[in-house]
């Protein structure tokens, strides 16, 4: 029997965004899965706050009827990823599992990817992380801290990933599709996340892609997005498919 | 006259420089020996001999009854229990020692002493754990997890190229593929560079991935 060998996946992530209830439960549990530093006032004040993945909210209507409309935000991992080449040091890359990779140690802080990336989930570590002596014993061993002066985005939680592929080899069977979950998605009260394969025909994510709902931000850039979102319905607005699927 | 002086100086600056480069050149790549204080070995705080444990050969030792000492030949992962498992390979706790050493090796032995006071076998201080010294520390930013290495080496026999004294079955070849014939060391010191060349060569002859974020997440 042979398992399907690195390289023969291709994860990606479907939001499913008329699920998002704008809750930021998966923002926490991506700053404690990820060694995030913590955002102070100052921090937020000077726009240099990380959060690897952000819940946008827009409100749309005036009063008696506004409405909020929420969508999470991470790195998109682009096929077509405009922050890859412009790195001078190959410090980010796609690889073969559809993964767009932040290799800190090989980054030298040029932040040119950040400027590039047009949905903004690149961040700079500007100052050295520090956490309160409470929260020492918190941190993630299998995620590095990232020190000053590099850049980090969202992972797609690769440590879980080589977590569950090196559980599934060792005992000897394919990973079984949901095995994998993301910080943010096995958090999210709702499942409006959800991660998966999309190189398998039968996996979550790929039925769910099928939905008509389905676009990708910022598509007039080509990036071709490994996270593909699904539109939000009005039950009572009687709004199209095709017109839902320019929000956002 | 002086240009002959001339030219042997440079022929000597020559030769100073090619020294001073191959130096470098076999410090950085094949670490064979200690170079600028890269230390590969510690003074531990108890003077564990893996011979004594792990050899499976007879000794240069005599016991405390006079008779000349054989290896035990324990199997490595009887003390490192975790290596086929999980990242770590594991220290065995103090109490694990204790379980042979409250009645093996002599009373008066100094070393197994700080064990046993450690084990709070002896002594009153309760049991505190000994604070081995790492010896084999991967650079920053790298994962390494010893399972999927011992168990690729564990199903590949012919990728194992360590002995134990000359043993090759089990853990005494997969072990030793890495860290050397630790069995013939009294002291443990890394053999290996075990830096990323070393682990990207082997990745590549053996099909395991190359890809940077196998290892730097």
């Amino acid at each position: 029997m042979t398992i399907a060998s690195f390289g023969s996946h291709n994860w990606g992530m479907v939001v499913d965004v008329d699920k998002c209830i704008g809750c930021n439960a998966c923002v926490i549990a991506c700053q404690a899965e990820n060694n995030i530093p913590i955002n102070t006032q100052d921090r937020v004040e000077r726009a240099r706050s990380i959060s690897w993945i952000r819940v946008e909210r827009y409100w749309e209507g005036d009063f008696p009827d506004a409405k909020a409309r929420f969508i999470p935000i991470m790195c998109q991992h682009c096929e077509n990823a405009p922050c890859e080449p412009v790195c001078p040091v190959y410090a980010t890359y796609h690889n073969s599992e559809g993964n767009n990779v932040q290799v800190y140690n090989r980054c030298v802080g040029t932040r040119y990817c950040a400027n590039a990336c047009p949905y903004i989930v690149r961040f700079f570590n500007f100052w050295e992380p520090v956490w309160p002596e409470s929260l020492r014993n918190h941190l993630n061993p299998d995620v590095t801290i990232r020190s000053r002066g590099i850049m980090e985005k969202c992972s797609f939680c690769v440590h879980r990933i080589r977590r569950e592929s090196r559980k599934a080899r060792s005992e000897g069977h394919e990973i079984v599709d949901g095995a994998i979950q993301t910080a943010c998605s096995s958090a999210c009260p709702t499942t409006a996340l959800n991660f998966g394969n999309f190189n398998d025909p039968n996996s979550k994510v790929s039925k769910m892609r099928d939905d008509q709902r389905h676009y990708t931000l910022l598509d007039q850039f080509a990036t071709d997005p490994n996270v593909i979102y699904l539109a939000q319905i009005d039950a009572d607005k009687k709004v199209g498919v095709g017109e839902a699927a320019t929000h956002g | 006259m002086l240009v002959s002086v001339l030219a042997i100086g440079g022929l000597g600056v020559m030769a100073v420089m090619g020294v001073v480069a191959a130096f470098i050149i076999t410090g950085w790549i094949g670490q064979p020996v200690p170079v600028l204080g890269f230390e590969q070995t510690f003074d531990q705080p108890i003077d564990f001999p893996h011979t004594v444990h792990a050899s499976l050969l007879p000794l240069d030792r005599v016991a405390a009854d006079g008779e000349k000492m054989d290896g035990l030949g324990l199997d490595c992962t009887f003390c490192h229990r975790t290596v086929t498992t999980q990242a770590n390979a594991g220290i065995p706790p103090v109490g694990f020692c204790a379980t042979c050493h409250q009645v093996i090796g002599a009373a008066d032995n100094v070393q197994i002493n700080l064990l046993r006071d450690a084990a709070d076998i002896i002594g009153d201080d309760g049991t505190e754990p000994v604070n081995w010294k790492r010896v084999h520390r991967l650079p920053d930013h790298v994962r390494f997890v010893h399972e999927p290495h011992i168990r690729y080496l564990t199903q590949n026999p012919s990728e194992v190229t360590g002995t134990t004294d000359g043993v090759t079955q089990g853990a005494a070849g997969v072990c030793s593929t890495c860290h050397g014939n630790v069995a013939a060391m009294q002291q443990v010191e890394q053999v290996e560079s075990l830096k990323m060349g070393q682990c990207v060569d082997c990745h590549r002859d053996n099909g395991a991935p190359t890809d940077c974020v196998a290892c730097h997440h």
